[in-house]
């Protein structure tokens, strides 16, 4: 019997964040959005789906007068992140793909 | 990237890797900062090795170029900072060390003006192989780790040398340790379109 995945995380932007996050230890908003390529607007939406479930931190700052959005992982981001990975690497070891 | 299309599990897979992989090349060490201070240490040690047969007296003051390179590196570092837009988790244990190592450099510098000891240059290329070592230890970046190990093997020779002699060892150390790192940098900096 396979563990269901993480609804959170399997979809494609919400990952590719997430996947981003986990290699630094922060990162700004304008990173994230020119490393996948996704809308303003869109990315948005997704880094508040992943705050709300308490994957990500969010800070919003001014430096420079401008204003700053950094993006952390937390420890219960990372524990879903790694079950995540593993629970991916048990549907392909065991049947090929989905 | 849209957030709606279905992603198969090998597709997701997919997906984390080429992200982890741009995170990990989005990082682009400038090289300015090791050239610095390789330069500026380079040049103190030929001035002071022209020195020794020169004997000016007011030339055994280049030295304290070292701490007028503090100046160019506090707006190096300024400027880094502002463009940089996200942190690795090593990025403060960096900061650390080197900063540690800034302090220790000048209270070294600091006892050997007072006391005046003997082989004092074996202290300081002791200091300069730690954070050289650790930097590279930490990116895995084997010129720093070989700069590192070229310091403190110039540190047990200095042990044994006469004064001029150390002088050459500082520059060798200072070459390899920051000045050739910093020119690799540097040139991966400029080939990954960064002006």
């Amino acid at each position: 019997m396979f563990k269901e995945l993480d609804p959170i995380l399997h979809s494609q932007l919400r990952l590719a964040v997430m996947s981003l996050l986990i290699g630094v230890k922060e990162a700004e908003f304008t990173f994230l959005k020119d490393k996948t390529g996704a809308t303003a607007g869109n990315l948005s939406v997704q880094i508040q789906k992943l705050k709300d479930a308490e994957y990500i931190e969010v800070q919003k700052q001014f430096k420079d007068n401008y204003p700053q959005t950094l993006c952390k992982i937390t420890p219960h981001g990372i524990d879903a992140f790694e079950k995540y990975v593993k629970a991916l690497q048990g549907y392909i070891s065991s049947n090929g793909q989905s | 990237m849209d957030n709606q299309e279905e992603l198969s599990h090998k597709q997701s897979l997919e997906l984390i890797e080429e992200m982890i992989y741009k995170a990990k090349n989005s990082y682009h060490e400038s090289g300015t900062s090791a050239l610095l201070w390789g330069g500026t240490i380079m040049f103190c040690s030929v001035v002071s090795f022209a020195n020794t047969w020169l004997k000016i007296d007011w030339l055994n003051m280049v030295w304290w170029l070292t701490f007028l390179a503090l100046i160019p590196q506090i707006i190096i570092s300024i400027r880094e900072s502002k463009t940089q837009k996200f942190k690795l988790h090593t990025d403060d244990a960096m900061t650390g060390i080197w900063i540690s190592f800034g302090v220790a450099i000048f209270l070294t510098s600091y006892y050997t003006n007072v006391f005046k000891p003997e082989g004092s240059a074996c202290l300081f290329l002791i200091l300069y192989g730690i954070p050289t070592f650790a930097t590279g230890y930490t990116y895995k970046f084997r010129p720093m780790i070989f700069g590192g190990i070229i310091c403190w093997a110039s540190a047990i020779v200095s042990m044994y040398t006469p004064q001029r002699i150390d002088l050459g060892l500082f520059f060798v150390s200072a070459f390899f340790s920051w000045f050739l790192p910093g020119l690799i940098l540097r040139k991966a900096y400029l080939k990954k379109g960064n002006v």
